[in-house]
């Protein structure tokens, strides 16, 4: 393990002259040569050329004393599953391989606009169906601290790329956890913004009422910087909250005596040891330096795991309909329509994609859809009216996910037990409500993380919280050696 | 033998302007295909649909005129099949169960039976707004033998308002009058343009008292209305005439050959999946909103401003000949608040200026084909004032104002011919045999000397009766003076 300037201090320095952007991008692409082959965590990269040459402009521009964006010269990687004009788009499934979108995600038209460099495309779960990064067509992705274990995912390409230095930051989605799992497994930083503060638009959906664009770094700090830049309200998305961004970057460390912390029983039970044991030394620390923490339970939330999945399998199987060899690269060839569009989808899907469409239809289906779509989503609103009255009173604590990354092909096999990985993570999605998660230790080599869960629009909150948890462990901007 | 009909009428609201969730086009026509796109109505991964709110204020007149209850929010679903011209292979709709709302559920509308000239009432169950599908064209023998299809969606994404009746409709004629009828509402609320090419598609639902309910789809203007369903009510009649039963089924009309066709899959069970879509959070229907689609509704009731005409004493055919015809009745309107007679204008625009329309095979739904308000109050007085006789007013002047009508009135107008009897004198004078003739009883004389009569006369204004009336008198003084 080794520690790395924060992103947010590496501007200053581009700007102060104390770092060189061209320098900068060298040593990423060194970190690239050295890892990618074993981690896999990009689908397709941008030519080296072509970034040392953005690089090279970004210097030039700011030895002229021009104006640059916030993110002058910082190497972004951005999940396979947001749009990009200028990079393949896939998803990770095959049925997309290699479809180059005519627009670019709102998101990275915002990045861009800053001076960021994009350096590729992060592997992913297909369609982020998936906890692990295990089920891309382009295979898994490895985590970078235990190259036998999985990063977690779906963003797992997006983490594994912050953890050996490939990128500065880097975009990841959040569905159910898709970014603080791996956060929480490479000891970085993902942070799931409030429903609606960043837009969906150019995201690839998988479950659209309930992800965000997610930005993922080696610190809090960093986190904030990127929030800032993407989110705000934009009117291709009709989710969009009617917000500015906020103002996150600013925010100034938590006392931890003004701290009002409740842990809910039930997103702290069932945790493996090593997990616990990290979880409750912070909590105390917290609480000997003046927090208020409080015991709550919740009993509904015994059935926010199924109540997520139905909702998502649901919302799925409606967008993954579109994918039918007309518009996308994976074509059938029977001069049947039924058949042609059968077989694209046969070939195009992976397993457990085909298995979430399954089940989706069967949730809307006639005769089916009261029992289980609707009721999914009358129990969403009563875990949501819950979770936001608590979180008016306090910041949840939790854990991140019950266990340490799995080895590859552990959970795989299993979905009930894949599913399971994200029992602690879906409630802040189904809330709609922002959660951070952060890494707190080690067990051995493999990360520990925590998970912080505010109000709506209390990103701020998080980012204090966040940034006196770094403070306590010294965790921030480590990545692997 | 009793009929019940009911109908869902797809009426693109070709006058929002832009696609219900995107900033294409509205009306697509006369693009190059797959020009009017973009990723929304393209439905490419990522693109997201935001509600174009043209769209709803305009279904929102539509569920006002109806009488409709109108909910506070619409919830908009998602229904899916798969089919090539729906990009997404769902289509954004509405639906009143699985969480949907649509933007009107249990109206009526009151429509006037040209043919009997009695109201009668339909009752409408909902009125659903959706997105358009792209279109499909199959080249060579149609959809079975063509060994390929094209896909078109400069159409995709275009606002529809879906009209669902209830069965309320007794005969192919009140079907399609129900369909002009509310076809002409929206006209008139400014939503759609009827006459475009393929803005509106109709289903019917058939039953025969006793028999399953058979619905034809695709029927595309209001003629193959009443085409498709005599047909098929023909079809239904014979069957249970031979004994056997009427089976539910779903039939495609045929509007080249004029038949029904059972479509080629077997019916099933319809499964769409119905959801709210995610991407379309509630839209709030404000009382504002409906306040201030109310009072445009009250401006544009067709069934006040027919009745309105009624009242200034206009006979009912020519004051629903003006009120069919946006254009006349706005001319009609303020030449009559101008002081001008109300029957004499009616005639003109209802009946004359029209008809010099549609014989020069012009549009009669363009505004730029009809006169300004002051030429024809202009008309009308010449006609009041006896200045010219109405003949000469149709017969003269309407055709002059047809060929252009900006032009100025006062420049068009005939010489009078003052000297008329002068004209007659010379007439009686010069043609002595007519003359003899009509005196010794050959009534058919009289037409010869008033055609003589014409012809001097010139271009100049003359009503013939005036020359009948002056001749008569002159020959009956020279009978009795002989
Ligand atoms: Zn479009």
């Amino acid at each position: 393990m080794r520690k790395v300037k924060q992103s947010w201090e590496l501007v200053e320095d581009f700007m102060n002259g104390i770092e060189d952007p061209v320098e900068h991008i060298y040593r990423v692409l060194d970190s690239i040569n050295r890892w990618e082959s074993m981690v896999n965590a990009y689908i397709s990269l941008e030519s080296p050329d072509i970034l040392i040459e953005k690089a090279e402009e970004i210097s030039r521009r700011i030895r002229r004393g021009e104006r640059v964006g916030r993110l002058v010269g910082l190497i972004v990687s951005v999940k396979d599953n947001i749009c990009t004009s200028f990079l393949p788009t896939t998803a990770a499934s095959k049925i997309l391989d290699p479809y180059i979108p005519p627009y670019d995600a709102t998101v990275v038209e915002r990045l861009l606009r800053e001076d960021a460099i994009i350096v590729g495309k992060t592997n992913l779960d297909e369609f982020a169906m998936g906890s692990t990064t295990e089920l891309s067509s382009f295979g898994p992705t490895r985590n970078p601290w235990d190259l036998d274990r999985v990063p977690g995912g779906s963003s797992g390409g997006s983490a594994a790329s912050l953890s050996y230095g490939g990128a500065d930051l880097s975009l990841g989605s959040d569905t159910g956890g898709s970014a603080r799992l791996p956060a929480a497994y490479t000891a970085t930083v993902g942070l799931k913004p409030t429903y609606g503060l960043v837009s969906r638009y150019g995201l690839i959906p998988y479950g659209n009422s309930l992800e965000q664009i997610s930005p993922m770094a080696r610190s809090v700090k960093d986190v904030a910087l990127l929030l800032d830049i993407i989110g705000g309200f934009d009117p291709l998305d009709a989710t969009s909250l009617n917000v500015d961004s906020l103002n996150t970057f600013n925010s100034i460390k938590a006392d931890a005596r003004d701290l009002k912390i409740c842990i809910l029983k039930e997103m702290v039970e069932g945790a493996d040891s090593p997990i616990n044991s990290m979880f409750w030394k912070i909590i105390e620390k917290l609480e000997s330096e003046g927090a208020n923490i409080e015991y709550y339970s919740l009993p509904i939330l015994s059935k926010a795991l199924p109540t997520y999945y139905t909702i998502a399998f649901a919302e799925a199987a409606s967008n993954l309909a579109r994918y039918a060899g007309i518009f996308y690269p994976t074509k059938g060839s029977s001069s049947s329509w039924e058949e042609y569009i059968g077989e694209s989808r046969f070939k195009g899907f992976g397993r457990e994609v085909k298995r979430r469409i399954m089940l989706g239809v069967y949730a809307l289906s006639e005769g089916y859809r009261d029992e289980y779509y609707v009721a999914a989503t009358k129990v969403r609103r009563v875990i949501r009216d819950e979770i936001v009255k608590l979180t008016s009173k306090c910041i949840i604590a939790s854990q991140v996910s019950p266990i340490l990354p799995p080895r590859l092909g552990e959970r795989i096999d299993d979905p009930l037990k894949l599913y399971y990985m994200d029992m602690y993570t879906v409630v802040a999605n189904l809330a709609g409500v922002p959660a951070l998660a952060q890494p707190i230790g080690f067990h051995g080599d493999l990360p520990i993380g925590i998970q912080w869960i505010g109000g709506p629009l209390e990103e701020s909150k998080l980012i204090s919280i966040g940034l006196l948890i770094e403070d306590i462990t010294g965790l921030r901007g480590v990545i692997v050696d | 033998m009793k009929v019940m009909i009911g109908l869902e009428i797809h009426v693109q609201m070709s006058e929002a302007g832009s696609k219900l969730f995107c900033d294409c086009k509205a009306n697509y026509r006369g693009m190059k295909p797959n020009t009017n796109v973009c990723p929304v109505c393209l439905g490419l991964p990522g693109a997201l649909p935001v509600v174009n709110k043209r769209s709803i204020e305009l279904a929102l007149l539509a569920a006002v005129a109806f009488k409709c209850n109108i909910p506070r929010y619409i919830v908009f679903t998602r229904k899916h099949y798969f089919y090539p011209d729906l990009p997404k292979n769902y289509q954004i709709s509405m639906y009143e169960k699985a969480g949907g709302i649509p933007i009107c559920r249990g109206g009526y509308v009151k429509y006037l039976d040209v043919n009997s000239w009695e109201w009668r009432e339909c009752r409408i169950r909902r009125i659903n707004i959706e997105e358009d599908p792209g279109r499909t064209v199959y080249e060579e023998g149609g959809i079975v033998r063509s060994p390929y299809a094209l896909v078109d969606y400069n159409r995709s994404g275009v606002p529809l308002l879906e009209v669902i009746t209830e069965p309320d409709i007794n005969s192919p004629r009140e079907a399609r009058t129900l369909v002009e009828y509310i076809l002409l509402t929206l006209e008139y609320l400014g939503i759609t343009n009827p006459r475009l090419e393929g803005v509106f598609r109709v289903d019917a639902n058939i039953s025969i008292e006793g028999g399953e309910r058979v619905e034809v789809k695709n029927i595309g203007s209001t003629m193959d209305i009443e085409k498709a369903l005599n047909y098929e009510i023909m079809r239904q009649a014979m069957i249970i005439n031979s004994g056997s039963k009427v089976e539910r089924e779903t039939r495609h009309w045929d509007a080249e050959k004029g038949v029904t066709r059972p479509l080629r899959h077997k019916e099933y069970e319809e499964e769409y999946l119905y959801f709210p879509d995610p991407d379309l959070p509630p839209i709030l229907i404000s009382e504002d909103m409906v306040t201030k689609a109310k009072e445009i509704v009250l401006g544009f009731d067709i069934t006040i401003l027919y009745e309105n005409i009624l009242k200034l004493g206009v006979p009912r055919d020519i004051a629903w000949s003006i009120v069919t015809i946006k254009p006349s009745l706005d001319v009609y309107i303020k030449t009559v608040k101008l002081g001008a007679d109300p029957l004499v204008a009616a005639k003109i625009l209802g009946i004359d200026y029209k008809g010099e329309l549609k014989e020069r095979n012009m549009d009669l739904y363009e505004y730029n084909n009809w006169p300004p308000p002051e030429t024809v109050y202009e008309l009308v007085r010449l006609v009041v004032d006896k200045i010219y006789t109405y003949d000469t007013v149709k017969g003269l002047l309407i055709p002059k104002i047809a060929e252009n009508p900006k032009v100025d009135v006062r420049s068009i107008l005939p010489e009078k011919a003052e000297n008329i009897e002068d004209i007659i004198d010379s007439v009686i004078r010069e043609e002595e045999k007519a003359v003899k003739d009509y005196l010794s009883g050959k009534k058919q004389a009289l037409n010869y000397l008033i055609g003589m009569v014409i012809r001097r006369v010139g271009k100049r204004a003359v009503d013939p009766r005036v020359i009948r009336e002056a001749l008569e008198n002159k020959l009956s003084k020279l009978k009795s003076s002989m």
